[in-house]
């Protein structure tokens, strides 16, 4: 046998190769050296998508397709649905700070005195179903105006009562018009399967993104991940 | 061009595999409060050992990650065969249907002799470069998916986000479907041509065209080429072989 590999020899010894390595890494999660490639596709791609796409485009809310009401999936990380408890916690309010010229505490009835509107929009989840939903509430933008961002504060973290549940979002998705802090849907007050007394709501992100059972609305310099992100979902997670 | 044969060989499976999983995570396509027409089975998971990428969101890494190896290796295939004219071996030509109707009569034992072809048979013209065209409506009902609102207009255009989900998983289908019959056609009709595809060398004295070859049928090289048959029209008993 000759020192030398010809190309044929080559390419057979590396098919094969390749082959033996496939097979070794073969379950379903993947090669465990895939992690590190992965996570760098991740960021890179986070970057190229908030690049590439501008997040101003509006949200028709598939005109003609029927609005889902109950059946509409609820979703929430505690055991039980999550129910503010007035006689433990006091009366609920949203707390709105962080890097602001003026922090304010809203009562719900406060947030209800803000403009109200209506928006019938598509709702994306991560899971790949859609539906269609008629919320009520505030545009997060008239909450920003109340209190005056910092220029830096270039994110917005959303807590929840929710067993710690929160995820923190770029400032244009938050500052998106069809961003809102919902307290009705489909003409009724919010339900607590759908996070009353008050939730974000946005065509913009997948519904992981959009905390219920809203508690605090935090700007900030830095993103401060979230419950579903730091689980591996995309942080950014915008449609 | 023959690595980004096997570049895209395993990208494709794990594309399938991870868009299955992250299919299964809703495995329907109707909008919530609505019904799905095309699909008759709305809510059934496909298997998971057909699945890649163990859940939902390691699923979507790989697939997000994946899709630009495929992407990337496609357009240097599609770059490759144009700049060295290899694109004239699958464009189909006047004629390339009508062959294709003979290569189905010779698969069904209609037909004796095995048609005259060039580098591919009319069948394989038609599927190798229906395959690009298919890729794309992937890419962009993918795309359409992806950013539902950001690129809004392109997912309007589809008929909004069920119907591009449902047109991403029935052109995912039909991909892998002509896949599936290819890697079929290689081991039944043509194994000869595994050497052809890890490195290059083939032989044409064994190709189906000299072997006569159908699924499973005269794989050996024919020892003796037989005589013309002059009896070309289909006879029962040759159908009942």
């Amino acid at each position: 046998m000759s020192a030398h590999w010809d190309r044929r020899e080559f390419l057979r010894a590396a098919g094969l190769s390749t082959a033996a390595l496939a097979l070794a890494a073969c379950n379903s999660r993947g090669p465990a050296e895939a992690e590190k490639l992965l996570s760098y596709a991740t960021r890179k791609n986070a970057l190229i998508e908030q690049r590439l796409v501008r997040h101003t485009a509006m949200n028709a809310g598939s005109p003609g397709a029927a609005i889902a009401g109950d059946g509409f999936p609820s979703y929430f990380i505690s055991t039980r649905v999550p129910v503010w408890d007035e006689a433990m916690r006091g009366a609920w309010r949203l707390e709105v700070g962080g890097m602001v010229a003026r922090p304010v505490s809203l009562s719900l009835a406060d947030l209800q005195g803000l403009p109200r509107r209506t928006q019938r929009v598509d709702h994306f989840c991560v899971e790949g179903w859609t539906a269609v939903a008629e919320f009520s509430g505030v545009s997060l933008r008239d909450v920003a105006a109340l209190v005056r961002p910092d220029p830096a504060a270039n994110f917005v973290d959303f807590q929840s009562f929710d067993d710690g549940y929160h995820e923190s979002w770029d400032l244009e998705s938050a500052m998106h018009p069809q961003t809102m802090i919902v307290y009705g849907k489909d003409g009724r007050d919010l339900a607590p399967a759908y996070g009353a007394p008050a939730r974000v709501h946005s065509p913009v992100k997948l519904g992981y993104k959009n905390t219920k059972y809203l508690t605090s609305i935090m700007f900030l310099p830095k993103p401060n991940g979230g419950y579903w992100s730091d689980a591996g979902y995309e942080w950014f997670g915008g449609t | 061009m023959r690595l980004t044969h096997w570049v895209n060989a395993i990208a494709l499976v794990v594309m399938v595999g991870s868009g299955l999983r992250i299919f299964n995570a809703y495995p329907a396509f109707a909008r919530k409060g609505e019904t799905f027409p095309l699909n008759p089975f709305e809510g059934t998971p496909v298997p998971s050992w057909l699945t890649f990428g163990e859940w939902l969101g390691g699923a979507r890494h790989w697939h997000f990650a994946m899709m630009w190896v495929l992407v990337v290796n496609g357009l240097i295939y599609l770059g490759f065969i144009y700049l060295h004219g290899e694109w004239r071996d699958l464009v189909p030509r006047r004629g390339t249907a009508r062959d294709v109707w003979a290569m189905l009569r010779f698969y069904l034992w209609l037909e004796r002799e095995h048609p005259r072809q060039g580098k591919h048979n009319a069948m394989q013209r038609m599927a190798y470069f229906s395959m690009p065209w298919i890729a794309a409506v992937i890419v962009i009902s993918g795309i359409a998916i992806w950013k539902p609102v950001s690129l809004g207009w392109l997912t309007a255009l589809l008929g909004g986000y069920v119907w591009a989900r449902f047109i991403h998983f029935a052109a995912m289908m039909a991909l892998l479907v002509t896949a599936i019959g290819h890697v079929f056609m290689v081991f039944t009709v043509d194994p000869y041509s595994l050497r052809a595809m890890l490195t290059g060398g083939y032989d044409e004295s064994h190709s189906p065209e000299a072997r006569n070859a159908r699924p499973f049928i005269n794989l050996l090289r024919r020892s003796s080429p037989t005589a013309p048959s002059a009896d070309l029209t289909p006879s029962s008993d040759t159908a009942e072989l």
